[in-house]
């Protein structure tokens, strides 16, 4: 079988997907929310904040200069960097010569499983950024000398909802983007152990990461900076192999512990037969209230901070089944304060508690 | 117009059908062809080729939902010619989606006849079944639509990463099922 032949077949499924996913056509949905609203008051703060400190430096530098001392401030904020405590958040400093092209290092952040990566790139036209909303412009990185690359993407605030193409091309001037300079602010995913293999195989500590901007007039490099990967921050939780009973499904499920970052984390779960259902040939259909359940832990459960306030990791973007437990990733935008979590629950079960 | 009635207009034989099913779905049939073909003139040909394999097919066909009839005839088309076009080069944003199927072609499993190409396409419709649909709606506006990642990613009020990562973990799920599936193909 090759790619075309499964294309081919996902144009023949049933007309009853196809209807169904039309009817949600993000086309059809309406325009920027509030959020947005909210959003563009915070931008002209931290722009405000960044010009009134560049105003010592000369106004020659600002241009190009303030907006990657602008673009730091508003991720700090956005990330909840300070707010939270996310101590493995690291900021780079800035060239004090401002050349007004190339890519330049803001901040990076390594949640165990991904590091993060955020750069601005010049020169990028308005045209070539908002083409990202329909896919006529994609960012990539590469390693130089290395197989390995992944996907980037222009940097939008974390809570930021949209709707609809017109909305997302707006979000995208109006919050990764600097006309005047023609700079583009990148958020880079790379995932940890492939970035290790490649620094493994360079020989080296640091690798050559180059950001690339494909159209269809062909792929350009908008710079290389060198890349080393940061320290995550991390703190476990052994739950001592707790049982929870799960009235709905009638199934009893092991949580076996949780490895919290600032920005994800990882719950080890064990039930009968996830080895199989994990495997290649697993019956996913057969097996699905334990898949439903393994989400539940992850959606339902609670991490109680200080102050009295929750927090839920949400659903799990992988689960791959490793050293006897299956691992459930997750993942979300602005920080938490692991440092500060007292109790984690799941509806009346207790699965850890401040001493 | 409703549905029923544009099906009407072409079981009448009425001209005016093409129209109306232009007003309708028009929108939707140039984003399913725009997704595969940049060339504006490409789309607006894919368009009213779909149009002409409507009038050619209606009657005797009377298709429920009829969005789902252009829009698969739209898709198709535009693939034919994408692949037509592209041969020789892979620059295109449908090849993003083509690396992407590719990771869920599972080993041993080969389509060699018509009959196994139809076998495929029944495991797929089995493998959005077992979806929620949530998920199955992400597949298919990627998958089927080719919708960009960030797209997608500002409809399901998530980050492009958390999306790519949701997808990906989709087409594990494809390869993992179509891998048992491949037993009895």
């Amino acid at each position: 079988m090759n790619r075309d032949d499964l294309s081919d077949a996902i144009g023949g499924i049933d007309g009853r997907f196809i209807a169904e996913a039309y009817s949600h056509d993000p086309e059809a949905a309406s325009g920027p929310s509030e959020r947005i609203v909210r959003m563009k008051t915070k931008r002209m703060v931290s722009l405000a904040l960044a010009a009134a400190l560049i105003l010592s430096l000369g106004l020659a530098a600002y241009a190009v200069g303030s907006i990657h001392l602008a673009r730091q401030q508003e991720l700090r904020q956005d990330l909840k960097v300070d707010e939270n405590n996310a101590g493995s958040y690291v900021e780079y400093t800035l060239p004090e010569t401002q050349e007004p092209q190339g890519a330049v290092l803001l901040s990076a952040v390594n949640d165990g499983t991904e590091e993060r990566v955020y750069v601005n790139v010049s020169p990028v036209t308005e045209e070539e950024l908002a083409g990202f909303a329909d896919g006529a412009s994609r960012f990539s990185w590469s390693i130089e000398g290395y197989e390995l690359g992944g996907f980037a993407g222009p940097s939008l605030p974390v809570d930021l909802n949209l709707s609809g193409k017109e909305a997302i091309r707006e979000a995208l001037l109006q919050y990764a983007y600097d006309a005047e300079t023609q700079t583009a602010t990148l958020e880079c995913w790379l995932t940890v152990d492939s970035f290790k293999k490649a620094m493994e195989a360079l020989g080296t500590d640091t690798v050559p990461l180059q950001l690339n901007l494909s159209t269809d007039a062909g792929t350009r490099c908008l710079g290389t900076i060198d890349f080393a990967l940061t320290d995550e921050q991390s703190r476990s939780f052994d739950f001592g192999r707790a049982v929870y009973h799960d009235e709905e499904f009638d199934k009893e499920i092991e949580i076996v512990g949780l490895e919290l970052t600032p920005f994800s984390a990882v719950w080890k779960v064990h039930y009968e037969g996830d080895a199989l259902l994990h495997s290649p040939g697993g019956d996913q259909q057969a097996g699905r209230d334990w898949l439903l359940l393994e989400d539940k832990v992850c959606q339902d459960a609670q991490l109680v901070f200080s102050d009295g306030s929750t927090f839920s990791t949400g659903g799990a973007l992988t689960t791959p089944y490793e050293n006897g437990v299956v691992r459930q990733y997750c993942g979300w935008g602005g920080a938490i304060d692991i440092g500060d979590v007292q109790r984690i629950v799941l509806h009346d079960l207790v699965l850890w508690e401040a001493p | 117009m409703d549905d029923e009635g544009i099906l009407d207009l072409f079981y009448e034989r009425s001209e005016q059908a093409v129209t109306e099913l232009d007003r309708k779905y028009g929108a939707a049939v140039r984003r399913t062809a725009g997704n595969i073909l940049r060339d504006r003139l490409d789309v607006e040909e894919c368009l009213n080729d779909t149009w002409l394999a409507a009038w050619n097919t209606i009657p005797p066909q009377r298709p429920d939902p009829l969005v789902s009839y252009v829009c698969r005839i739209a898709r198709n088309l535009a693939v034919k010619r994408y692949r037509a076009d592209t041969a020789a080069k892979r620059n295109g944003s449908y090849d993003l989606v083509l690396d992407e199927l590719e990771e869920c072609i599972p080993s041993g499993v080969d389509v060699e006849s018509e009959l196994e190409r139809r076998e495929l396409t029944a495991a797929i419709n089995r493998f959005l079944e077992t979806l929620d649909r949530e998920d199955r709606v992400l597949f298919v506006r990627r998958y089927f639509f080719a919708d960009p990642v960030a797209q997608l990613a500002a409809a399901t009020r998530f980050s492009a990463n958390r999306t790519s990562v949701r997808l990906f973990r989709l087409r594990e799920k494809l390869r993992n099922y179509l891998q048992k599936e491949g037993l009895s193909v």
